[in-house]
């Protein structure tokens, strides 16, 4: 469905993408998982046709974007990251105008925008103005103008930023049921739960590189040492860090002195836990709190950049 | 085009929408109309267009230019009522009284020079409260003396080569008699006494004035208004948006023109209407130069919204030309004022506002014009419009 190979993209001297190189199958639901100003929204530009690349090629169905941009664009549903609706409009004006404007006949646009804005839950405040919407309600029909002319690609952009947990969980609903009805998705988000509950194959994207490409089985058995210890002490010793280090099962040891904690990636917690006790008693370390985490999207992005997807 | 119209018919319906503006955009010129025009109707001499105005008259000896002036020109016109003095004193006394308007005193042999191109200064007497009737006797005055050191100087130059003429110098032909026939040539080519190029057969009213001068500066507010609408789709990414629908840039842009242009158009035929209707206002006799005119000021407006969309950043900008940068204009074109109680010097810069041509157009119109004598302004308004679109939308498409 969607082949981007190798595609660079500068503003200036800034190299936002570089070298990003991913497939997409048809009915797939691809996840683009990184922090804010990683290049994951220059990437979705491109794929929507609306940045250039300066280098590489980007196929949809077969089809290049240098060449047949309009009629990829017919093909593609984009849910931008900003709420890109007219406010003084009726949700169904807004939907009504987005249709027409992917060419669908005003009956077909009128009849299309009840089905989508019923699909997104919104089917009674139809003639309600978007201005008087909460965010969540404002979200869902930003997606609902994606939806319209029934694309075969839906590309979103973060877009469950900023709302409340309750709209944020009918978006994703709505977004497994779309893919689950054959839709193929590409989901960009710095929140891995998101991406998790949604994706079936996930690529991680970082200062424009694509750091890591795979389905999530992959991706954590990527990571060897994917369970994370979490202890908060009294102090950060030079000394005790060293020392953990040295234990076998022990990968990378990441102080954050903001708040005084330790992230220990390890293989095999259970039989470590006590040993890092241990050492932190005879180093006269006082652990104030400990907890285990599973490997998770998280934990792959620390491993791999030794920062916080939210950093 | 079909996806341009689409765009068009989207921003009118949210301007219509937007109840606060529309009505401002629409009640506010009607109301400032029904103000001035009452206001000023006393000023400007009611629906007979011109004030009534009384002319003293001094003139110091008997110069025949003076007295042609005065027999002549003034009586010609109907809103002109003459009074002699016997002196400057007797006519500062006749203004102080409020007997005349304004006084005219002509020195001693005002005319002497005119052979050479030289006439000596006439003295205004003025009241402060009559400066518009001052200034359109000021204005034949000049109109007239122009005249008269054209016919002088022409004829003196002519006569001089045919006096230097070998036929001359056999008497072969009637000196005299010439000089009497290229007088009466020269007047008949220039009109008679007084230009009256741009008055037209009927007179405007106050009324009409002010009609013509609102729909002028209100439509114009469309330029800031259009160039707002499309920086609103850039900070709200709905312009983004449209980028990612199967439409082409210019498309985009050029529905963005025709939506203020859409605007503009019909804010000014409800205006046309609404002051035909309920003011009475006298439009001139000819309806489509009527449209003909509006449609090419709001296709100029429409066009420099787009170029002010593409050079300007932020949408507080616009919000600052359209308080101050369209003031300035309106004060220039004549909104707020008669351009003709203007000086030279200003009246110069108004000829670089598109406002000025519409009004003056508008004006000529009323009073009764001819589709030549609008055509300079019409090819303004329109080349303004193409130049203002076509820079915009390469620059924004730049963007």
């Amino acid at each position: 469905m969607l082949q981007v190979e190798n595609v660079l993209k500068s503003y200036d001297k800034n190299k936002v993408v570089r070298g990003v190189s991913f497939h997409v199958q048809k009915g797939e639901s691809f996840g683009l998982l990184g922090p804010n100003g990683a290049g994951k929204s220059t990437t979705i530009g491109m794929i929507s046709g609306i940045i250039t690349p300066d280098q590489g090629e980007i196929k949809v169905d077969g089809l290049s974007i240098k060449k047949n941009a309009l009629d990829i664009k017919r093909k593609i549903g984009v849910v931008p990251q900003e709420i890109a609706l007219y406010p003084t409009l009726s949700a169904k004006e807004n939907l009504v105008f987005w249709g027409k404007m992917y060419g669908l006949s005003r009956n077909e646009a009128v009849k299309r925008a009840t089905e989508v804005l019923e699909y997104v839950g919104l089917g009674e405040r139809a003639k309600e103005k978007i201005e008087t919407f909460s965010g969540g309600m404002k979200r869902r029909v930003n997606i609902g103008a994606s939806l319209m002319h029934k694309p075969e690609l839906l590309v979103m952009d973060e877009p469950t930023v900023g709302i409340d947990p309750q709209s944020r969980n009918h978006i994703l609903e709505t977004v497994k049921e779309l893919n689950k009805n054959g839709m193929t998705i590409i989901y960009t988000s710095h929140y891995m739960e998101e991406v998790e509950f949604l994706c079936n194959r996930i690529g991680i994207i970082d200062k424009g590189k694509m750091i890591a490409l795979g389905t999530k089985k992959d991706l954590f058995q990527r990571v060897a040492e994917g369970t994370i210890i979490k202890i908060s002490v009294s102090q950060l010793d030079e000394s005790f860090l060293n020392i953990v280090k040295e234990i076998d099962e022990v990968g990378k040891v990441i102080p954050h002195p903001e708040d005084l904690t330790i992230e220990i990636f390890v293989t095999n917690h259970q039989k470590v836990v006590g040993e890092i006790i241990t050492l932190a008693v005879q180093a006269k370390v006082d652990v104030q709190s400990l907890e285990v985490n599973e490997p998770n999207l998280e934990s792959l992005f620390l491993s791999l950049t030794g920062r916080s997807l939210r950093d | 085009m079909k996806k341009s119209l689409l765009i068009a018919w989207k921003d009118f319906t949210i301007r219509i929408k937007d109840r606060k503006g529309f009505i401002t955009m629409l009640l506010t010129p009607l109301l400032l109309t029904a103000i001035l025009g009452f206001a000023l109707n006393s000023v400007m001499g009611g629906e007979g267009g011109f004030p009534e105005t009384k002319v003293g008259i001094y003139i110091s000896d008997d110069d025949k230019l003076a007295e042609n002036f005065v027999v002549d020109v003034l009586p010609t016109f109907s809103f002109v009522t003459i009074k002699e003095s016997k002196s400057e004193e007797e006519l500062k006394d006749l203004l102080t009284e409020g007997k005349v308007d304004v006084g005219v005193s002509f020195p001693e042999e005002w005319s002497s020079g005119s052979n050479q191109g030289a006439l000596k200064n006439v003295t205004i007497l003025e009241k402060p409260d009559q400066r518009t009737k001052t200034t359109l006797i000021e204005s034949m005055l000049k109109s007239y003396s122009e005249q008269v050191q054209i016919h002088a100087v022409t004829t003196r130059t002519v006569m001089q080569d045919i006096s230097a003429s070998v036929a001359a110098s056999t008497d072969e032909i009637n000196i005299q008699q010439v000089a009497s026939e290229i007088q009466l040539e020269l007047q008949s080519i220039t009109g008679g006494e007084l230009k009256q190029v741009s008055i037209g057969e009927k007179n405007v009213g106050s009324m009409q004035y002010y009609a013509a001068a609102m729909a002028v500066m209100f439509v114009m507010f469309n330029m800031t208004l259009g160039a707002k609408s499309l920086l609103q789709e850039r900070t709200t990414e709905t312009l983004k948006r449209l980028s990612m629908t199967p439409t082409g840039k210019e498309s985009i842009l050029f529905g963005k023109f025709l939506g203020t242009l859409w605007f503009a158009c019909i804010q000014f035929m409800v205006f046309f209407g609404a002051t035909s209707t309920f003011f009475k206002v006298d439009w001139g006799s000819n309806l489509y130069q009527v449209i003909t005119v509006g449609f090419c000021y709001s296709f100029a407006v429409s066009g420099l919204s787009m170029t002010i969309a593409a050079f300007v950043k932020e949408e507080k900008t616009t919000d600052v030309i359209s308080s101050i940068g369209i003031q300035i204009l309106a004060i220039l074109g004549g909104s707020m004022l008669p351009i003709y109680l203007f000086p030279e010097g200003l009246k110069t810069i108004a000829s670089l506002t598109p406002n000025k041509w519409a009004l003056t157009s508008f004006l000529d119109i009323m009073s009764g014009t001819t589709w030549s004598e609008l055509f300079p302004a019409i090819s303004i308004l329109l080349s303004l419009g193409c130049i203002t679109l076509a820079l915009g939308t390469w620059k924004l498409k730049t963007n």
